[in-house]
């Protein structure tokens, strides 16, 4: 099985994952214009101006395959992905109401003149040709990965063992560099004390 | 952006943005009628890219843009080969040239009204501070003796306007700093050479392929500040108060409620004082009072906003509206007539926020249109007509007025301004010998040079306030510039009451004085004035700035003017604290240099802390270091 991992401690939010997702769904070759797809990823602020990667999870089963009364939402066994028939959606948003991950949104359609639901598709035609996903290409800080899971699953496992093993013999855990953490460190303080959305108190 | 709010909803999220309690009624008003202002477009733009925020984003050639992990992945290089440091050093080297050429430029351009006044080509300019003109016309070397004004001022404007090109090779004013302290730039090659010069080798040394080493490409950011702060700045501190006279301690009003329901409101935004200064005079024409009260007002009420409000407020006494974030609010109360902007800290989209009104935005510069704004260009010979011909504007202006829609809070809050380092003298007695006396018992354990913006992302003024509450507390004295003073002002902070906040030692030093516990010493080019302070206070204890008991802090910045301000006061071994991070966290090695390498070389440091009460430690700590080393 392979998948996407996201690694939210080295997401920067450059939005580069967004516009890489515009350009591979765009059919011209146009420059990216109001009119290209929306990105079907979206980097979503959360607290101390800290961002996260929200995109599909293509669950298995998937509750908002589980859900559509119309089956317009349906899986690509092969390639463990879900995907949208448009001209079966009835834009009920019972999809998105059910996903735990708040990675589908509606989108018009100018063919069938209404909303439908909208998400990511991995790229499944990179994918079916051995490329990666747009995203993931695009993430220049790895918080993006993609590849077979257990493989992905076998890395993380080695750091956070790792960084357990330190813990235990009184080291500190080998994170991200200490500029980039005192980074981190001068946000959460600027968002305590200002008034952004992204600061504690005001969510 | 439609946003509905219920009242409690409503008033965190004016709380949240503002402690200026004269800017809330605006800023509410701005929440529910959907006007838009910085606040909701800094809200549009998250997320913030984390690139340019750590400053590895390069977007110099068309081989970028490039940008390096800042997390130490790949990829570590950009296309040309540049590493995470060189990129981030020639970044912030940018920022600093911007800043110091923005200062100098309007530097140079009070220079050469003094030569046209010299000629006699400059309407309605005078020279005011004659006995300033003489004693910087023997700083310079100039004959003096059996000379009239006229030829003095043009002996000294075109003496310093030499310093803008490359063969004098010396700026006078870095003279002024003590021996100890330019032998520090001698040693380590930062002596600057010429205003110009440095900004125009610092563009060079950021184009691709210039050099690879990022601590020479910051030395050269050191040299280039100093030609900032010892040069362009100082040059336009010094000569606008030849022009319009040298700041005297004063009283004078401020908060957004100076604006007055009755009378025509011009609003005076930006920087350069020149035009500024013409409209006051022509303010005070009769039959222009005649024709506003013509029209139903009570007369023409002026008031100053960010910088050009502090050089009216230093110099005339104007009130001042407010400072950085005040200037959308000020068009908010609905009872502005016209707004007329020079240049710097202007938000571009201030026709949008005037069209919401009748309020009108008159453009004076050459060098600053803005879209949407009337353009009414300012040039020395024909400065009196122009700025007539703005109040006649604005009082014909005032009829379109709705007055349902005038909303001015509450009452304004006194301030005393105008300290100048000369002003200061004279408040002491002629010497600096109370205020030395004063640090050396203890009585002040140091003083803080508070500077610097205001910025959205951190709640507005209240970094500059708190920050300023936590350091007299402790003691120490806080002299301001810019948005920083303008705070204090608004916050009360700028009274001699105000002393009641400070510790015991220093509210007794401001009671036996009759001075407040914080000092405003004018607009941002007026950091120049700081660093004569300091350079007066260490010749005078024959020591070098570094020596002395002494801090920066710069609590809101945004400008690359911030950056080269703090630059200068570092190179001038002033350590300073910032509260907004610098575009350089994604080098570690950048870091390690400013925040700690620059210690050995010019004897301070850039420090990054967002809260006010661990800045004040930090600054505490720093200036008890310093005591400890004087012995005293």
């Amino acid at each position: 099985m392979k998948t996407v991992f996201i690694d939210p401690k080295h997401c920067v939010g450059c939005r580069h994952c967004e516009l890489a997702c515009s350009r591979a769904h765009q059919k011209s070759a146009l420059p990216l214009n109001s009119e290209s797809p929306k990105p079907r990823i979206k980097i979503q602020p959360g607290v101390d101006f800290l961002t996260y990667p929200v995109r599909c999870r293509h669950c298995n089963p998937a509750p908002c395959i589980e859900s559509c009364p119309t089956e317009a939402l349906y899986r690509d066994p092969e390639h463990e992905t879900v995907l949208v028939r448009d001209d079966q959606c009835i834009s009920c948003g019972i999809c998105a109401q059910e996903c735990p991950f708040g990675a589908i949104s509606f989108v018009f359609s100018p063919e069938l003149g209404k909303d439908v639901a909208y998400k990511c598709d991995n790229c499944l035609q990179k994918v079916k040709n051995g490329g990666e996903p747009a995203c993931v290409q695009a993430c220049k800080t790895g918080a993006l990965r993609y590849g077979e899971a257990n493989e992905l699953v076998s890395e993380a496992r080695k750091g956070i063992v790792f960084d357990l093993t330190r813990d235990i013999q009184g080291m500190e855990p080998e994170n991200i560099p200490a500029n980039m953490e005192a980074f981190h460190a001068v946000c959460a303080k600027l968002a305590e004390i200002g008034p952004m959305h992204s600061s504690r108190k005001s969510i | 952006m439609s946003e509905e709010y219920n009242v409690q909803d409503l008033k965190n999220k004016v709380d949240e943005r503002t402690i200026d309690e004269s800017a809330k009624p605006a800023l509410t008003r701005t929440l529910q009628e959907n006007i838009e202002t910085a606040w909701d477009r800094l809200e549009a733009q998250q997320p913030q890219c984390g690139f340019g925020q750590t400053g590895v984003c390069c977007n110099r050639c068309t081989m970028g843009p490039c940008r390096i992990d800042p997390f130490g992945g790949s990829p570590d290089r950009g296309v040309c080969g540049a590493g995470v440091d060189l990129i981030v050093a020639r970044n912030i080297l940018d920022d600093l040239n911007t800043g110091a050429a923005a200062h100098s430029d309007h530097g140079r351009e009070v220079v050469e009204t003094l030569l046209e006044t010299s000629k006699g080509e400059a309407q309605g300019y005078e020279i005011l501070d004659r006995e300033k003109m003489l004693s910087i016309a023997a700083e310079y070397g100039l004959e003096t003796e059996g000379k009239s004004d006229n030829e003095v001022a043009r002996a000294l404007a075109l003496a310093m306007l030499e310093e803008f090109g490359t063969i004098k090779n010396y700026i006078q004013f870095t003279g002024r700093a003590p021996e100890k302290t330019r032998q520090i730039w001698k040693k380590t090659g930062i002596m600057p050479r010429s205003v110009d010069r440095e900004i125009v080798e610092g563009m060079h040394r950021i184009h691709m392929g210039v050099g690879a080493d990022a601590a020479n490409i910051l030395l050269h950011g050191l040299r280039t500040s100093l030609s900032d702060g010892w040069g362009g700045s100082m040059m336009a501190t010094e000569v606008s108060d030849i022009l319009f006279g040298t700041p005297e301690i004063k009283e004078a009003w401020t908060n957004l409620s100076v604006l007055k329901e009755d009378m025509v409101n011009i609003v005076l935004h930006g920087h350069n004082p020149i035009l500024s200064e013409m409209v006051v005079e022509a303010s005070r024409k009769p039959e222009l009072k005649k024709l506003a009260e013509e029209k139903g007002a009570a007369g023409i009420n002026l008031a100053g906003m960010c910088c050009t409000g502090n050089e009216l407020l230093m110099r005339k006494g104007v009130p001042i509206a407010g400072n950085m974030l005040n200037q959308e609010l000020a068009l908010a109360t609905g009872a502005v007539e016209v707004m007329v902007i020079d240049y710097q800290c202007i938000f571009p989209s201030i026709p949008n926020t005037a069209s919401c009104f009748h309020s009108k935005i008159v453009s004076t510069s050459e060098k600053s249109k803005v879209p949407g704004a009337e353009h009414m260009e300012f040039h020395p010979h024909t400065a009196l007509d122009t700025a007539e011909k703005i109040i006649r504007l604005a009082i014909e202006n005032y009829e379109n007025r709705d007055p349902n829609r005038v909303l001015i809070p509450g009452k304004p809050t006194k301030m005393m301004a105008g300290f100048s380092v000369e002003a200061m003298l004279k408040a002491l007695g002629g010497s600096l010998k109370p205020l030395i006396d004063a640090i050396a018992g203890g009585k002040i354990k140091g003083a803080v040079g508070m500077v610097g913006c205001n910025n959205p992302k951190i709640t507005h003024d209240y970094g500059h306030v708190q920050l300023s509450r936590e350091l007299i507390k402790r003691n120490i004295l806080v002299v301001q510039t810019g948005c920083a003073a303008i705070a204090s002002g608004k916050a009360g902070l700028l009274l001699p009451q105000a002393a009641s906040q400070a510790g015991e030692d220093l509210k007794g030093v401001c009671e036996a004085l009759g001075i407040p516990p914080v000092l405003h010493m004018g607009s941002c080019v007026d950091c120049s004035r700081i660093l004569v302070l300091a350079a007066e206070l260490a010749k005078a204890l024959d020591v070098g700035i570094d020596q002395l008991p002494l801090a920066g802090a710069a609590p809101e910045w945004m400008s690359q003017k911030a950056v080269s301000i703090a630059s200068y006061f570092v190179s001038s071994g002033v350590y300073t604290v910032l509260g907004i991070p610098p575009k350089i966290f994604g080098s570690a090695n950048v870091m390690g240099l400013m925040t700690e390498t620059l210690n050995d070389i010019v004897g301070a440091t850039y420090a990054v802390e967002p809260d006010p009460a661990k800045a004040a430690d930090m600054i505490e700590k720093h200036i008890n270091k310093k005591r400890e080393g004087l012995g005293i």
